[in-house]
């Protein structure tokens, strides 16, 4: 049994595809990169499974369970955690809380125990935070406002929060956008190590040197359908995926 | 054939929704098309009535002097509304900021206080109780037009009602100011892009607005022959329910829902108890927002 | 160690001081009623500032309906006195209890929309509920209001003095306060500022945002319904004008001037706004424009409110505040 499988789902806005039946099925240790031209669904799939927005047709399961059209609440707590194409981190509140708020959200905090309750989830979700601020290097910046951060701390900043999860499945939405080629290259030894340790990833990026290094398989999407899915040098050389990139052979100028 | 008594509670829910329709359409202006949240609309309504009662009772000058003065000193008001509790929240003019929740909810707060400011205000100068109404400006007269009557009140606001639709919807489609109250509110940034004076544009429509808020405020006073500080209030719940049930963006749809509104009301006070008739407005409301997001008639409210 | 436990344990010490000990012995030394109702009233808006915070200040909902629930709690406390000679230490809870659940009931259907949309349906709400405090004469008297002889009965004792009642007052909205306190200081609170923060991303880390908005509704509803039944059994008459929509304004106005997001903030908005007009009585019933005045002057000049913008009130700043921001390097961390 796979840990993600996604069937034949597809998503339409007014009429138009933005995922066109597409089949995936992701397991347990992988580290998944999904590529592809502007537009072809990349942001769309990521919103489907992590339950942002229901499919118009098709089923997705996680981890086992049926998991089209539930909330992303409950998505989460099933063990799958996500960052997002545009930072959305908390700018007013700290490092630490930012982070918190992830694990608040698997171990729980109900009003009743915050009041009279004893200290044990607290422990526990202060375990997990600082474990999470630690493994993304930002311990020593724990009290510091999260506006404040730079803009790659703060990439590693929503990341930490997501670990703060401990998902079983980490999804990332372009994760090396606005980074620098240095900066990019120490993200990608990050997840290779994260990885490395069990961590199942799935990806979405345009950077191709930090996709075709660290990701074993690639899925290639394009106006919505998936057209490869493989080894990176594999995807490389589809002329499918070439097609897609480049346009066809028309164009002299460009072949 | 409908028994007279109910055509004549049908007509009487007519003219009261023509009352809200009337004060509806420079609301929906500014917070339905502009796309701002003005809680003071109502305090520029009630500043027209009290500038229209100060005018008669001063100078006595025809009702259509009246009027026209009003319209002035609601552009006036307009205009020192939006200066005071609108242009501030502006000054971070990048697109995030704009947009922002906080903003809106800035503004809502701001044209709050400034409405309990001006009500205030003229609770300490007049106090709270219904100001005297010289009996000639009261525009009760009773017209009879077959099994019912209306009074001439209700032919001048049904006369001004349509001259405020139409000469709104001919500004908005067919002029430039109204292209460019339509592209501020559709995409603030965009239009200072394409250069429109978003600045002057937001002003204007201010002005445009509450001229029609203020018009309606001495209207209706003399209508009902009730002029007080915290007249605004209630008027503007419904014409706020009207708007959103027009689905916030559309005027003459605002004006229509406004009727229906009205009748509703008038049939509530008829069938049920004239104390709960409010609850139809509140209900209405509630029901639109929970129910029918789109609104009646409208595209919907995923502005705002 | 023990050191900074003491600088923590102090200033929570010394108000508890100012409230338990030291404002009594003034009104006590006095005598005068007028000096009891400033500071019963004070307290009790206290109460309402705070729970209002909650909602507003905490997790970012504008609610323009607070009155309601502080009316729901007054008239069930006043009714359930009458009526059925419930005492005030079963009538205080039931109250509470009452605005909770009539809470949910509002806070169901309304609680999917956006921001505006949320504060004019409270404020719908908040009239609708005035509406029938003021109508449904049958059960609640209409605009007469009910009349409570009974006063406060303490297990059979008659707190019959003011400062008997003055202490029952103060003791419950210590306790009440200490609680709300307490949920803004924890993880519960961190999750309600990540709610006003970003809502649907809150919901993508596993919180059921739905229900921790429904739940704080509820909560906040509680607290205001206790200083709605506070306030029947101090004044012993009630009226549905004490509940209205201005009465709304006062209480987020009360937030707003403190400062969003700053329950310290809360009291001591709550505490100028209530004290301020009654100094400035000599010229008139200045009360509702002062707040006008107040809420315009800090919305615009000082937007982060007295606790946010003010560095005199750094010292309650950096003894209470919870995630303020501006406020450094902290201790990190919840309880």
């Amino acid at each position: 049994m796979s840990l993600l499988e996604i069937d034949n789902a597809s998503r339409y806005f007014d009429g138009l595809a933005a995922v066109a039946d597409v089949s995936l099925a992701v397991e347990k240790g992988e580290l998944i990169g999904l590529i592809g031209p502007n537009g072809a669904g990349k942001t769309t799939l990521f919103n489907l499974i992590s339950g942002f927005t229901p499919p118009s047709a098709g089923a997705i399961r996680f981890a086992g369970r049926t998991i089209t059209g539930r909330k992303p609440h409950a998505i989460a707590r099933l063990g799958m955690a996500r960052t997002f194409q545009n930072l959305r981190i908390f700018p007013n509140m700290s490092v630490f809380d930012n982070a918190s708020v992830g694990a608040t959200g698997i171990v729980g905090q109900p009003a009743w125990n915050a009041v009279f309750g004893t200290r044990s989830r607290a422990e526990r979700i202060s375990e997990r935070s600082w474990a999470a601020l630690e493994r993304t290097g930002l311990a020593a910046m724990a009290g510091e406002l999260a506006a404040n951060l730079s803009y790659g701390k703060r990439k590693y900043l929503e990341i930490a929060r997501a670990l703060a999860m401990e998902p079983d499945l980490l999804v990332l939405d372009e994760p090396a956008a606005g980074l620098n080629d240095s900066e990019t290259a120490e993200l990608a030894a990050f997840i290779r190590d994260l990885n490395a340790t069990g961590m199942t990833i799935m990806l979405v990026e345009h950077d191709m040197t930090l996709v075709m290094g660290i990701c074993r398989r690639i899925v290639v999407l394009a106006s919505g359908r998936k057209i490869a899915d493989g080894t990176p040098d594999a995807v490389r050389q589809d002329p499918a995926v070439l097609e897609a990139y480049l346009g066809t052979g028309d164009d002299d100028d460009y072949s | 054939m409908i028994d007279p008594y109910y055509l004549q509670q049908l007509v009487i829910g007519l003219s009261l929704g023509l009352t809200y329709a009337l004060i509806a359409i420079g609301f929906t202006l500014i917070f339905g098309v502009l796309n701002v949240v003005n809680f003071a609309h109502s305090e520029i309504y009630t500043i027209g009535a009290f500038t229209g009662l100060l005018l008669i009772t001063a100078f006595a000058p025809p009702l259509l002097a009246v009027v026209f003065v009003v319209l002035a000193v609601g552009a006036l008001a307009g205009f020192g509304l939006e200066r005071l509790a609108f242009k501030p929240f502006r000054r971070f003019s990048d697109e995030a900021s704009l947009k922002s929740r906080a903003m809106r909810e800035s503004t809502l707060m701001s044209s709050l206080a400034v409405s309990i400011i001006v009500r205030e205000a003229l609770t300490l100068a007049f106090g709270s109780q219904f100001q005297q109404v010289p009996l000639a400006y009261l525009i009760n007269q009773p017209i009879r037009l077959g099994p019912v009557t209306i009074v001439r009140g209700d032919i001048i606001i049904l006369v001004v009602a349509a001259l405020m639709l139409g000469g709104l919807q001919y500004l908005l489609t067919r002029t430039r100011i109204g292209l460019s109250i339509r592209a501020v509110s559709d995409n603030h940034m965009g239009a200072k892009y394409a250069g429109i004076n978003t600045d002057r544009t937001i002003i204007m429509t201010f002005a445009l607005g509450s001229m029609m808020g203020a018009a309606a405020g001495i209207l209706v006073g003399l209508y009902y022959g009730a002029i007080f500080p915290a007249m605004g209030f209630e008027p503007s719940i419904k014409a706020f329910v009207a708007m959103v049930m027009g689905g916030l963006v559309s005027i003459p749809g605002a004006v229509i829902t406004a009727l229906i509104l009205g009748v509703s009301e008038s049939m509530a006070t008829t069938f049920v108890s004239s104390v709960w008739s409010d609850m139809v407005a509140y209900s209405f409301l509630i029901l639109t927002l929970v129910f029918f997001p789109q609104g009646l008639f409208g595209k919907g409210r995923e502005r705002v | 160690m023990s050191d900074s436990l003491a600088k923590r344990a102090g200033a929570p010490a010394a108000l508890i001081g100012l409230v338990l000990v030291v404002v009594p012995s003034v009104l006590a030394y006095y005598d005068k009623g007028y000096f009891y109702q400033l500071a019963t009233l004070s307290l009790i808006y206290a109460l309402l500032a705070s729970s209002l915070h909650l909602v507003t200040g905490a997790a970012g909902l504008l609610h323009l309906g607070q009155a309601a629930f502080y009316g729901v709690g007054a008239y069930v406390a006043a009714l359930a006195g009458v009526h059925y000679g419930i005492p005030f230490i079963l009538g205080v809870p039931l109250a509470g209890i009452g605005a909770a659940l009539a809470a949910v009931l509002v806070a169901l259907p309304t609680m999917r929309l956006v921001s505006i949309y949320f504060a004019v349906a409270t404020l719908a709400i908040g009239e609708m509920v005035y509406l029938v405090l003021l109508n449904w004469v049958g059960l609640t008297g209409g605009p007469n209001g009910v009349v409570m002889f009974s006063g406060i009965d303490l297990f059979g004792y008659d707190l019959g003095t003011r400062l008997g009642a003055y202490f029952a007052v103060a003791i419950t909205v210590s306790v009440s306060i200490w609680v709300i306190h307490r949920l803004t200081h924890s993880y519960y609170g961190n999750a309600l500022r990540a709610l006003r923060e970003d809502d649907q991303c809150t919901d993508a880390m596993g919180i059921d945002t739905i229900r921790l908005k429904v739940g704080v509704f509820a909560i906040s509803a509680f607290f205001a319904g206790v200083a709605g039944a506070l306030w029947a059994y101090t004044t012993g008459y009630i009226s549905p004008e004490d509940f209205s929509f201005s009465a709304s304004i006062l209480i987020l106005a009360m937030v707003v001037v403190g400062g969003l997001g700053s329950l310290p903030g809360a009291i001591i908005g709550a505490l100028l706004l209530i004290l301020l007009p009654e100094a400035l009585r000599g010229i008139g019933n200045l009360r509702n424009i002062t707040v006008g005045i107040t809420m315009l002057s800090v919305i615009i000049f000082l937007p982060r409110g007295l606790m946010g913008e003010v560095s005199a009130l750094h010292f309650f700043r950096s003894r209470f505040a919870s995630a303020w921001p501006g406020s450094g390097t902290r201790k990190v961390g919840w309880r």
